[in-house]
């Protein structure tokens, strides 16, 4: 008894001194770890108090905490945004575009990354890279300006070119099905160079041994590709597809924004648009706090989901 | 050791500078936020005991006008970004108002400049940020009345009555009028002042007179005969432009197409409509509602698949400068736009650019060519008002911000903002009349007769009527003050003013006026470039959608506000 109090006394001053020893060694680490937190919870939890203004009659005069609860038991907002066609039309509109997105921009960087690394030239490698990365560091507007340039619909250069070869002006800009194809494939062209780094870097990873010994079973160049390559590098493509899935609902501004036209507008709306349209121009916001949680929920229904799936299909997930 | 201490100390330094932000950003912000809401409060108590008080002896803080101590106010100013123009908040006309106002009220001024083209949205950013200018100048009413039913916005209606007397400059131009415009007829609240307009001039067609010559043709004066002209236009595009005949616009209209073919629509309303059936469809001010407007649309699709229109006027955006570029380089036949349009912005004008590139004989009249159902040309017009002065509850000077209005509406501070100085920006022809030209530096006027400071005023307004008349036309640098004249009694003609409507907010109208619009545009734009049987699905469809999304709530919602404050009649009570 009289020994074990002391022991532990010993061992609460052994742990004090183990914790001070240790602090005293590594506390750099944590005064550099605590500017990410710091940013953290100034910049993306502290403003998160304003999420309250999504049940409640917003009003700039009063503080957050006095605005009077809404209508519908705080719901008023919600209700609202699921009676209007517009925010429905936003919805949809970004759910189709996302998963086309998804479809076509996921893939293409992976299957790039594959290319890229069977290229023997170095210096040729090296040149697609930087090309293939390029367009990642043009803002959207500019690229809505090099479209425009390029497809609108009779001065731009691809229909003249078109129209001179005797077809038909296309209406890459001008037409809802068109459009959405050329915001797809805007997109892809954008962002598919800078998207194959992750996985090159994962490439870079997988042991050359393994390529050896396939050479020496005899395998060519597609079967040390799927039999290798592929099954290497995905752990990051399923990291990578499950945070894909959980922005399904999540939209970037500018580039709807930038691309977007008064002829497209049933298709080119969405919720980050609408967002703006509505909340910002049309100073309602409450309403377009209500849209922004309820995307953000969703959002995370659908990482979770995503998530649990590849644990159920045995690859490892996110957490 | 060394590295190690090196390493501290930037680590440490890092920690201190962004804690330092992060704090004080978060304390300064609860903290402005705390007296904000204090400061409204006690305001509000301040307020009423002033007017308490002053309700017996007016203005006991001033003496001959002036205060004993020194006030501050700020005032917004629009900030038009122009090339090579003055510092909007410090050039020669802020100085002149700076020293003035010091000199007559003892009140300092600051000004604060907001982009013209995003006025709207940056107002609200500081209104919201409570950080609005004392005096805040702005088009959209829908603003002010948002921000007023939060409790955002000084009330002004006891305010100029009260010191009415300290006010003559500011009530003899506006008048009870504009002052009372946006009053509410239940509560009596005052949000906002109204500016007046000096010259209500809206819209005008223009046409390339030297292509009519050229072609042998008379101006148009029906839709018919503009029609033809058009026709004839493509037809000759050869003559016309040469090796860019393919580049000819014969008309042309933007995505706003409810401005910018507002001439053609405004001809297929029926010109005897009663002022509560326009009111009922007039929250929409390009006209969308209205009847025989489908007509209207229905005639430029047409036009526009015979190839009469610009191919590609929805995919540039506001703001875009793609089609005056156009009727610069002369390969527009014909356009609709603000009155005086083509002669604006002295050198840069269009009319100066195309004489300069395509040649001296190069011009555009003004012509009237869209009959009405009477056979006249009836031109809608809005009432004398223009933008809308209103104060913050942050200001906490509502005097001398009332003084600064009443100075700015000063006759003569008005002309000397207007025309500066002789020799700088001014010269006197031999008819005494007034001509601007091109100034440098300090003196450049940003915008045209300096309408960014006048804020109570839009239009030329000299202390001498005729001699303004007379002005008018000499006020557009490098443009033939004969084609002003003509444009500006074609603007002129057949004008019918709707009454000032004021039946109270309509609830329905808050906060959707942005959507509302740019769902019209889309309408449009679709009904416009529709296939020509297709025209009549896509316009219904748009139609309903705009209904839908609001536009009949508004329609109802005036329709009883109207009936609730007129009754039966369907006209306003005649004052």
């Amino acid at each position: 008894m009289f020994l074990g109090k002391s022991s532990e006394k010993q061992s609460a001053a052994k742990s004090k001194t183990k914790f001070s020893t240790y602090m005293k060694r590594y506390w750099q680490l944590y005064v550099l770890l605590a500017i990410p937190m710091i940013y953290l919870v100034v910049f993306k939890y502290a403003p998160m108090i304003y999420i309250q203004i999504a049940f409640k009659k917003y009003s700039i005069v009063q503080s957050v905490w006095e605005m009077p609860i809404a209508a519908n038991h705080g719901f008023q907002y919600f209700i609202q945004a699921f009676q209007n066609p517009e925010f429905i039309r936003a919805l949809r509109n970004t759910i189709v575009l996302n998963l086309l997105d998804l479809c076509i921009g996921f893939p293409i960087p992976i299957i790039f990354a594959l290319i890229l690394n069977e290229l023997v030239f170095k210096r040729f490698k090296k040149a697609v890279q930087t090309i293939a990365y390029m367009p990642h560091f043009l803002s959207w507007v500019i690229i809505y300006g090099l479209a425009i340039q390029l497809f609108a619909p009779t001065t731009g250069l691809v229909n003249q070119a078109i129209e001179a070869m005797g077809g038909e002006a296309i209406p890459f800009l001008n037409d809802n099905f068109h459009w959405v194809w050329t915001y797809v494939f805007l997109g892809v062209w954008q962002s598919f160079g800078w998207n194959s780094i992750v996985y090159l870097a994962a490439i870079a990873g997988i042991s050359p041994e393994l390529y050896e010994a396939a050479s020496v079973d005899g395998a060519g160049r597609f079967s040390k590709m799927w039999h290798i390559t592929l099954p290497g590098i995905k752990p990051t493509i399923v990291i990578l597809l499950i945070m894909a899935i959980g922005g399904i609902l999540g939209s970037s501004f500018d580039r709807p924004f930038a691309l977007q036209n008064n002829l497209v507008m049933n298709w080119a709306q969405v919720i980050s648009t609408y967002v703006y349209q509505y909340g910002i121009k049309g100073l309602q916001f409450s309403l377009t706090t209500a849209v922004g949680l309820f995307q953000s929920v969703v959002g995370v229904f659908f990482l979770l989901m995503a998530n649990w799936l590849s644990r159920k299909l045995g690859e490892r997930g996110i957490w | 050791m060394k590295k190690k201490l090196l390493s501290v100390l930037l680590a440490t330094s890092m920690v201190a500078s962004l804690a330092a932000c992060g704090s004080s950003e978060t304390a300064t912000d609860t903290t402005s936020s705390e007296t904000a809401t204090e400061e409204t409060a006690s305001e509000s108590d301040a307020a009423e005991s002033k007017t308490a008080a002053e309700g017996s002896a007016s203005s006991s803080e001033l003496v001959d006008g002036k205060f004993a101590e020194t006030r501050h106010i700020t005032v917004e100013v629009y900030d038009r970004g122009n090339d090579g123009g003055s510092d909007p908040t410090n050039n020669m006309y802020t100085k002149y108002i700076q020293d003035q106002m010091l000199e007559q009220h003892n009140v300092e001024v600051e000004f604060v400049k907001v982009p013209r083209w995003t006025e709207v949205d940056e107002i609200n950013n500081l209104l919201a940020a409570q950080s609005a200018p004392d005096i805040c100048v702005t088009y959209s009413y829908a603003t002010i009345q948002t921000y007023a039913d939060m409790g955002g916005v000084l009330d002004l209606s006891s305010y100029v009555n009260d010191y009415k007397d300290d006010l003559t400059n500011l009530w003899d131009w506006l008048g009870e009028s504009n002052i009372n415009w946006d009053k509410d007829p239940d509560t009596g609240s005052i949000w906002a002042l109204e500016a007046r307009l000096a010259n209500q001039n809206r819209i005008n067609t223009f046409i390339r007179k030297d292509w009519l010559d050229t072609l042998g043709l008379e101006e148009p004066t029906t839709k018919e005969e503009f029609y033809n002209v058009l026709v004839a236009f493509k037809e000759n595009a050869d003559t016309l432009l040469g090796d860019d005949a393919d580049k000819m616009v014969p008309y042309s209209i933007s995505y706003d197409v409810g401005w910018r073919a507002a001439t053609l629509i405004e001809s297929f309303m029926d010109p005897d409509i009663t002022e509560k059936e326009y009111y009922i469809n007039g929250f929409d001010d390009r006209k969308l509602t209205e009847t025989g407007t489908k007509d209207a649309i229905q005639l430029l699709n047409t036009w526009y698949n015979e190839g009469l229109l610009w191919d590609d006027f929805a995919v540039y955006s506001s703001g875009d400068t793609t089609e005056d570029d156009m009727m610069k380089a002369g390969y527009v036949g014909a356009f609709t736009h603000n009155w005086d349009y083509p002669y604006r912005n002295g050198e840069d004008s269009i009319e100066a650019n195309l004489k300069r590139l395509v040649g001296e004989d190069a011009s555009y009249i003004a012509i009237d060519p869209f009959e009405d159902s009477n056979g006249t040309h009836t031109k809608w017009i809005s009432g004398p008002i223009d933008r809308k002065i209103f104060f913050p509850v942050t200001n906490d000077e509502p005097l001398a911000s009332l003084l600064y209005l009443d100075f700015i509406s000063d006759p003569e501070t008005i002309q000397y903002l207007q025309i500066g100085d002789e020799g700088v920006t001014h010269t006197v022809a031999d008819n005494g009349a007034i001509q601007i030209i091109a100034a440098e530096g300090d003196a450049i006027q940003n915008s045209g007769m300096n309408i960014d400071y006048t804020i109570t005023c839009n239009g030329l307004h000299l202390t001498d009527d005729d001699l303004t008349t007379l002005s008018l036309a000499y006020s557009y640098a490098e443009v033939d003050p004969e084609l002003i004249i003509r444009a500006d009694e074609i603007a002129k003609t057949d004008t019918r003013e709707i009454g000032n409507v004021q039946v109270g907010a309509i609830a329905s109208e808050t906060g959707v006026g942005e959507a509302l619009s740019s769902k019209r545009d889309q309408v449009y734009d679709t009904a416009v470039s529709a296939a020509a049987d297709a025209f009549e699905s896509t316009w219904e469809t748009g139609m309903a959608d705009y209904l839908a999304s609001g536009g009949q709530a508004i329609i109802d919602e005036r329709t009883t506000a109207w009936e609730a404050t007129y009754g039966d009649a369907t006209e306003l009570p005649q004052n």
